[in-house]
């Protein structure tokens, strides 16, 4: 145990993702030694990034507008979609140059483990951009999990019947992780050689 | 394949660790509870990611340890492999294979592959389908290394489709359902496909060695017989599966519902074992039942050895003191020549010749 203060920046250092005890003590003490200048900057970073980020309120990526700067681009296809689970996939994908639609982040994958059902993700605020962007397909680039892929095929089965056609990536991405595990090409071949649900 | 060396830190009893084994058969005595068994654990879960005892990952810790660490050389056909798992009490172990992150438990089941001969061996033929269906799978698993992603992969698509049952029970919504029941099927289709493939590769061999292992002529034999589908055979190509899985989960979707719980499925199985027309679950004796065991166990070790080019590293746990003097003799007699790790409480009793370690108190020594 260390002195309170220390401790708490510890404990809320740990709570981050792939950070464990050890890096957090490692982070705390650099912190520790820093000036205080920069102990303010990087504090001030983070409370204003939460103040000023915010969702588009059309694809729910991260911007700090009413729309995403995608969604504002008139040179973007309105009739191709590409679903993903979370806003950083955006950035895997736009890193392929292969696509030029938009988006449309649902918030994760189903997974009934984790009690998260179609009505916990944002499918019903998808459904509602078919009809008023005129979307003509749905490339479903959800994780190569076997909760990506379910994901993928109830988008498929649910969106079918709207007379939208829905595509997947073509496999050959690392099975069972993240989207951001596969590099630019492999990940630009999936899209390029996507195929239909 | 060879273990070269081993080291571990904090894995069960021992604080630290460090065996170079002999690359023919090593034969480890000491008594209870000295860590014997620990040593052979270690070996197997380098090899396979878990524990043959079952334990959950936690239980490898030492008690107040942080990790366990196990790390150990392989030689192979193909040259020297470093396997190292760091486990700790809770959350994810680490693997690295070589130096590098290993992606998958697939990674690490392609350098080595180990058969254990376990004490309780006898559950292979007596207990339940499920221990007869681990076999399967865990023999599977090591013949081709990408089936246990397939086998991880539908777990989780069949823990899923639990959830969403338990949850919510009659009222559960029928387009997920169907989805769910999709990924089940195409992915237990995988799973089952490789289950009767190992089978048909199995069979044969179990069925001559248990009139080589001494008992007589009666023929043995196996039947696969799958849940909500009916018996099938070897050789049935994973794609002619799926249809039939998905009409046993629609046919059963009534029942489901009401368990709350998936009823049909590779996961409830049988692979019935009988010899003539008794069945050897209920109606062997504990000798022939022992003699199937023990087919079963070098069967495996034939399998992979012909799959993968190079012997498996066997571990016989604690064996001989279940045997009598003739099923000792007629196991030995079968050993085929490879790495072999042998624990017991009572040298005499191991009819091996061979490197003799002592292992006492967290140490092993050469005896
Ligand atoms: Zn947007």
């Amino acid at each position: 145990m260390f002195e309170a203060p220390v401790q708490r920046l510890i404990d809320e250092l740990s709570r981050l993702p792939g950070i464990g005890q050890k890096s957090a003590q490692r982070l705390a003490f650099h912190v520790l030694h820093i000036e205080e200048e920069d102990a303010r900057r990087l504090a001030d970073a983070i409370t204003s990034m939460r103040e000023q980020v915010r969702l588009c309120a059309r694809c729910f990526n991260v911007t700090d507008t009413e729309q995403c700067s995608i969604c504002r681009d008139l040179r973007r296809d309105p009739a191709e979609v590409c679903v993903v689970e979370r806003a950083q996939d955006i950035v895997v994908i736009e890193r392929t140059q292969e696509f030029r639609g938009r988006y449309h982040v649902l918030g994760g994958a189903i997974s009934p483990i984790e009690g998260i059902g179609p009505e916990q993700l944002r499918i019903q605020e998808l459904v509602a951009r078919i009809d008023d962007e005129g979307i003509k397909e749905i490339i479903a680039a959800t994780n190569p999990t076997v909760e990506g892929d379910t994901t993928a095929l109830y988008l498929a089965r649910l969106l079918k019947p709207l007379g939208v056609k829905v595509t997947r990536l073509a496999s050959g991405l690392p099975v069972g992780g993240d989207l951001d595990y596969a590099d630019e090409i492999t990940l630009g071949r999936a899209l390029a050689g996507r195929l239909e649900l | 394949m060879q273990l070269v060396w081993l080291e571990m830190r904090d894995f069960r009893s021992y604080g630290s660790l460090s065996f170079r084994p002999d690359p023919g058969v090593n034969v480890l005595v000491g008594p209870n509870g000295a860590g014997k068994t620990s040593v052979l654990e270690a070996i197997g879960y380098l090899a396979t990611l878990s524990s043959f005892r079952r334990s959950p990952e936690g239980a490898l810790v030492r008690e107040g340890a942080e990790t366990a660490i196990v790390r150990g050389e392989f030689f192979t056909g193909a040259g020297g492999a470093i396997i190292e798992v760091e486990t700790p009490p809770t959350g994810r172990r680490r693997v690295l294979l070589n130096g590098k992150r290993a992606q998958s438990r697939a990674d690490v089941a392609g350098v080595v592959a180990v058969v254990a001969f376990l004490p309780d061996d006898l559950d292979l033929v007596k207990r339940g389908p499920a221990y007869r269906r681990e076999y399967l799978d865990d023999v599977a698993a090591q013949a081709w290394p990408a089936v246990s992603t397939e086998q991880a992969e539908y777990e989780r698509a069949l823990r899923q489709r639990n959830a969403l049952l338990r949850k919510d029970g009659r009222r559960t919504d029928e387009t997920t359902l169907d989805v769910w029941d999709d990924r089940v099927s195409r992915l237990g289709a995988k799973v089952l496909e490789r289950r009767l493939s190992v089978l048909d590769l199995l069979e044969p061999e179990v069925s001559s060695l248990y009139t080589e292992l001494g008992e007589g002529s009666e023929r043995l034999s196996w039947r696969y017989s799958a849940a909500g589908i009916g018996f099938l055979s070897g050789g049935t190509g994973g794609a002619e599966l799926v249809e039939p899985l998905r009409r046993a989960l629609s046919d059963a979707r009534q029942e489901d519902l009401e368990r709350r719980t998936t009823t049909v499925g590779p996961h409830r199985d049988e692979l019935a074992i009988s010899i003539d027309r008794r069945d050897a679950r209920t109606r062997a004796s504990q000798g022939e039942q022992r003699s199937i065991a023990l087919g079963m166990r070098i069967a495996a070790f034939r399998v992979l050895f012909d799959r993968r080019g190079s012997a498996p590293v066997l571990l016989l746990d604690d064996v001989f003191s279940e045997l009598d003097a003739a099923r000792s003799r007629r196991l030995v007699g079968h050993l085929p020549d490879a790495q072999v790790f042998v624990t017991s409480a009572r040298s005499e009793e191991v009819p091996l010749v061979g490197a003799r370690w002592r292992v006492d108190d967290g140490e092993v020594a050469a005896a």
